[in-house]
Formats: structure tokens, C-alpha cells, sequence
């Protein structure tokens, strides 16, 4: 019988059937559209994540220690909603932008100024941009912290690769934002493409090349912008959205979050009562003159929960939460826009956003003379230490050898020191982005908290 | 032909048509975003009259140049900061020094700074301090034959014994 008739015999099932013949159940088609939301028994929550399109990639029963907001803090959950903040207050702002540089500022000026709430829309989509950076490394720093991409128990575990992706989502996501800020096309975006494009020209031997091609010639022109503007709008939100996917689905295939794994390893499995709401293999009775059966308490009732609705739940609270926050701190937050873009002034001091600070920080201090050789700090701090670093931290799992045991467990005795130089290098990265934001002025010289800036002419 | 070999035969001949159409594609839609022509400004430039620079230094937004003149002899050195491509702005010095640059002695009246990472260059153009990897470029004058007005080559980079006397 085809899919079809079996769901339009489901459907009659009211009116009296063809002689008289009761339709059977079709098992995952129902009639009303929400039902899986308020599920009536354990079949109904199973029903919902096998049988709903958008909770498919729910597990059916997710360990309530691995739901707990201490644990995982749910910064992945408000990173995704971050993502579908962005893309949401993006559309409107893809109809009032226009990527031409003899239009573009006007078109972000009219946004801030004109539009019906698009002084709004936009502080939205800035808002949102920036905490995505900031949770998005401390999603990282999270996954980091409790080795959750490293594989416990279960077979074919892949969780490394995850955490590639992962970091591969991290490099997009700034990215993202670095197309994103240039595209007001004002003195900010100008001198950033600039700096930004030098350092990819550093590169030796390809570097000039690979300028070329990402700025469409010679000059940061129409070109430029029009190349980032589809890189903002389409390939890098693409890459971000297939990614996310993926991640998503290897997060369901490793066995969920590695939390569950903890508790799993960490426990023996013990001779308990069967539970009557369970079924077992004959296997799995133990001896005894009582019925028992070899568990651990992770399978015990009240460990775990159904997917829907107790998951379901806290993932809309962390849904709505994060919109709810980015949609109010937007009202507060007013979205800068510098002088339109000018090929002939730099502005002194040029700085770029805060999370790029920590990058032009060590490109201006690792320019190394060796005798009458010389190194560029646009090479070294722009491409050779910041590739080292990405690639560490790709391979990081490799590299760790800790026991499986601590798979999921915050800060364990056992990976110590890999945690205390994760920190060492996440306070250095801060401490540069400090430096650059409070303690450099004009022509970027060193001037602390209590010294005042010199006045230096506006324009040359 | 047997059967089996026929059968091969059409399934790596659709493979090998279908990768080649998609990389025909691929290649096709990668090369057009290379550009074959340029629209850039053009690198020979007429700059005025001689006679209309100042003595000392004028600086040229258009081209990121500065113009030095001293009496009747000219050169041209770069805005263009080495290390990252920012412009670099131009200090009076409160004393002018004098220096030997190229095998002649300067009078050197101002030092540049970079706004975006803090190098530092003499009124010659040499780097002294901060991130820049090497000096500011010094580009070829020569005068107009048709009107007489100081032409640079922002193509044509020169050594620091460059003057051009009119």
C-alpha cells in the first residue's frame, strides 16, 4: 500500500470505511500539525522526534545531566540563535543596502536615519554579530575545558572532526564579521581592507596574487566591495549554514553531547531491580532469586528524559532568551558609522574591531631585522602566527592524549596543564585586544588609562 | 564487445562527461573573477607647474605623495607606508636637520608616522622605528615636455641620489 492511500484511509478514518473496514493506524502520520509538541505518553515523544521534520535530529531521550545549564551553558544553542538572528535581521537590510561605493554609505546612512526602524534592524545585526564572536569562542573554550571532543564510549565515535568543524566555523564566523563591518563602505571599512588585503599580500611568492583576486584588481574599488558583499550574503552564510548542519548531525551520531559519556564511564554497572516500564533481552537477567538486571543508573527511570518536550523546552528558552536580549540591548546600542571612505586620509589612530585588535597588535610588533634581512610583521603576525595557532588548535585533539575517562568533565586533573595553556593563550589574545583598545593613540603609540591622547591634526 | 564491457564502457564515458562539464563549469565561473583589464588610476601623472610647489614639502592626497623641493631641485617620496599600506602623515620637524642622503647632503624638515601601527621614517624616507620593513619608495620626476609640468611615474621607483633639477 502506498504512503498515500495509507494516509488518506487514515484520514477517513471517521467516516465509515469501505465495507465497513477499520483503516489501520499509519504510525507517524498525524493528522493535526502540533501534536508532537504537548506528546501524551512516551510513544507520542518518540513519535515526535521520528515522525516531526524540524525535531528529526532530536534524539528521543536526551540524560538530564547533559541538559544541565552548568554543564554545556548552552553555547552552542545561543550561537545557532545567534545565526538565525543574523539571518533574519539580515533580509530587511538586504533590501535597503546598496553594494556600490558611490552608494553604499548613503544607503547605511538612510538605514540609521530614515528608514522606519532600521536604525534598529541594523543595531540588531551588529549586536548580534559581535556576541556571535564572543560566544562562539566561548562555545570553543567550553568544548575545550571539559575535552568534549574527545571520543568515550560508544563505537565509531568521530567526535574530532567535530571540533575541525568547528573551528572551521570559527575562522567563518570572523570572516563574517570582517566582510560585514566593511560594508558601510565608511573610513573604518576603507583602511580595513586595506590592512586586511596588505596582510594577505605578505604571503610570499602567492601573497600579491591572492590580493588580487580578493580585491578584484589593483585599487580597493567596486570591485572590492562587491566581492565581499557576495561573500557576506551568500557563500560565508552558505558555509556557515551547512557546517552548521553537519555539526549538528555528528553531535546525534557520536552519542550526543560527551557529558553522557561521563556518566557512563565514570560508573560500574551494578545489579539493580528491572525496571517494569523496560524491556529486556533474557541476557540481560542477572542471577539471583529476584528479577535483575545489569544497569547503570544512567538507564534507571528519571536519569533521562524525553527529547520532547523537556529538551525541546530548554532549547526555545535559550532561543527566545538570546533574541529577547539582542533585541532589547539594540535599542540601547547605537550602531557607529565613521566618515565615508577615503583613499587620502587614514585615520589616525586606525583601529580596527575590537576582536581584531589582539591581530593588530602583533602585526605591528614582529617585523624582525636580522642584520640587514627583514622579516615583515605583516607576514609573521598576520599569516605565520595566526596560522600556527589555527592549526594547533585544529590537530589539538590529536595531540591530546589524556585517558578517555575524562571525556566531558570540567577542568580534570589529568588534562591540567593543556587546560592551564588554552587560558594562557586565550588571556594573552586578551590582553593584546586590551592593549589595543585602551592603551594605543595616534600613530598606535603606547599611552595608559591616565595619560591624554596629543592632539594631532585631523588631516595632513 | 561483451555486454559487460559495453556496460563499463557508457558508465565511465557519463561519469567522465559529467566531471567534465562540471569542471568546465567550475574553471569557467573561477576565471571570471580575474580580472583581465584594469581601470586603475593611471601611474604617470602630471603634478603642476614647478614653479607652484613650495619649498619644502607638499603633499599629494591623489597620488600618496610627497613632493620636496629645495630652490630648483625636486624629488618625490611615497605616502605608502611599508609594512601594511596605510598613509603616513608628515611631522614638521621643530629643528631641520641635515643628512647625507644618496651621496649628497638633505635638508631634512619633516619625519613621517603611520596612523594604523606606528612606524616611523626620517624626512628621507628611511624607516627608523616600528613595524615598517623597509624605507618609503621614492619615485621618478621628470618634466612635461609639452607644457612643462612636474610629471611623477608611480611605476618607476629610483634610488635616494634622485634629484631632478629644473
Amino acid at each position: 500500500m502506498s504512503l498515500l492511500t495509507r494516509v488518506l484511509k487514515f484520514r477517513s478514518a471517521g467516516k465509515a470505511g469501505p465495507a465497513g473496514v477499520e483503516p489501520e493506524e499509519a504510525p507517524g502520520v498525524r493528522p493535526r500539525l502540533f501534536w508532537s509538541l504537548w506528546p501524551r505518553s512516551d510513544r507520542d515523544a518518540g513519535d515526535a522526534v521520528t515522525s516531526n521534520f524540524l525535531l528529526h535530529w532530536f534524539p528521543a531521550k536526551v540524560s538530564k545531566s547533559s541538559m544541565a545549564w552548568s554543564y554545556s551553558f548552552w553555547l552552542g544553542t545561543i550561537t545557532a540563535a545567534l545565526f538565525l538572528l543574523l539571518t533574519l535581521s539580515g533580509l530587511p537590510l538586504l533590501f535597503l543596502y546598496v553594494p556600490s561605493v558611490e552608494r553604499a554609505y548613503q544607503s547605511v546612512k538612510d538605514i540609521e536615519y530614515v528608514i522606519t526602524f532600521g536604525r534598529w534592524l541594523r543595531a540588531v545585526h551588529r549586536v548580534a554579530a559581535h556576541a556571535m564572536v564572543i560566544t562562539v569562542v566561548l562555545h570553543l573554550a567550553r568544548v575545550f575545558f571539559t575535552g568534549a571532543y574527545k571520543n568515550g564510549i560508544a563505537r565509531n565515535q568521530q567526535r574530532q572532526w567535530n571540533w575541525v568543524i568547528g573551528v572551521v566555523m570559527l575562522l567563518l564566523t570572523l570572516f563574517l564579521s570582517f566582510t560585514g563591518y566593511l560594508l558601510p563602505w565608511d573610513q573604518l571599512a576603507f583602511w580595513a581592507v586595506t590592512v586586511g588585503t596588505n596582510i594577505a599580500s605578505a604571503i610570499p611568492g602567492i601573497g600579491p596574487t591572492v590580493r588580487e583576486l580578493l580585491i578584484g584588481g589593483r585599487a580597493i574599488e567596486q570591485a572590492t566591495l562587491i566581492r565581499f558583499y557576495v561573500l557576506h550574503i551568500f557563500f560565508l552564510p552558505a558555509g556557515v549554514g551547512v557546517l552548521f548542519a553537519y555539526h549538528m548531525w555528528r553531535v546525534r551520531k557520536d552519542g550526543g553531547l560527551a557529558r553522557a559519556d561521563r556518566e557512563e564511564i565514570a560508573e560500574t554497572p551494578r545489579d539493580v531491580a528491572a525496571s517494569p516500564t523496560k524491556t529486556y533481552t533474557l541476557l540481560g537477567v542477572a542471577r539471583g532469586t529476584s528479577p535483575t538486571v545489569t544497569a547503570r543508573s544512567l538507564e534507571a527511570p528519571g536519569t533521562s528524559v524525553n527529547a520532547v518536550p523537556d529538551l525541546m523546552r530548554r532549547a526555545m528558552i535559550a532561543t527566545l532568551g538570546t533574541i529577547a536580549v539582542i533585541s532589547i540591548l539594540s535599542v540601547f546600542i547605537a550602531s557607529p558609522l565613521e566618515e565615508p571612505a577615503n583613499a587620502l586620509i587614514t585615520p589616525n589612530p586606525a583601529k580596527a574591531p575590537w576582536y581584531f585588535l589582539w591581530l593588530q597588535e602583533i602585526v605591528t610588533d614582529t617585523t624582525i631585522h636580522l642584520g640587514s634581512f627583514t622579516i615583515n610583521g605583516a607576514f609573521i603576525g598576520g599569516v605565520v602566527l595566526p596560522g600556527l595557532l589555527i592549526g594547533l588548535l585544529t590537530v589539538w585533539p590529536w595531540i591530546d592524549k589524556s585517558p578517555r575517562q575524562v571525556t566531558g568533565d570540567w577542568f580534570p586533573r589529568e588534562r591540567r596543564t593543556q587546560n592551564l595553556v588554552f587560558i594562557a593563550v586565550l588571556v594573552g589574545i586578551l590582553l593584546l585586544t586590551y592593549i589595543g583598545m585602551e592603551l594605543r593613540g595616534p600613530y598606535w603609540e603606547w599611552f595608559w588609562p591616565w595619560e591624554a591622547w596629543p592632539t594631532v591634526p585631523g588631516r595632513i | 564487445m561483451t555486454e559487460k564491457n559495453r556496460r563499463d564502457f557508457l558508465i565511465t564515458l557519463g561519469t567522465g562527461a559529467g566531471v567534465c562539464a562540471l569542471g568546465a563549469q567550475g574553471v569557467a565561473s573561477l576565471r571570471s573573477l580575474v580580472p583581465n583589464v584594469s581601470y586603475d588610476a593611471p601611474t604617470t601623472v602630471k603634478l603642476g607647474p614647478p614653479a607652484e610647489f613650495p619649498d619644502g614639502l607638499k603633499f599629494l592626497a591623489d597620488e600618496r605623495l610627497f613632493i620636496f623641493r629645495d630652490g630648483n631641485t625636486f624629488h618625490a617620496v611615497s605616502a605608502v607606508c611599508t609594512h601594511l599600506g596605510c598613509t603616513v602623515r608628515a611631522e614638521a620637524l621643530p629643528r631641520p636637520e641635515t643628512a647625507t642622503v644618496g651621496g649628497s647632503p638633505m635638508r631634512l624638515t619633516h619625519q613621517f608616522s603611520c596612523p594604523c601601527h606606528g612606524s616611523h621614517y626620517t624626512g628621507d624616507g628611511t624607516n627608523v622605528s616600528g613595524p615598517a620593513p623597509k624605507p618609503l619608495a621614492w619615485f621618478r620626476l621628470s618634466v612635461a615636455t609639452d607644457d612643462g609640468q612636474l610629471v611623477v611615474d608611480l611605476a618607476d621607483e629610483v634610488d635616494r641620489d634622485f634629484r631632478l633639477t629644473v
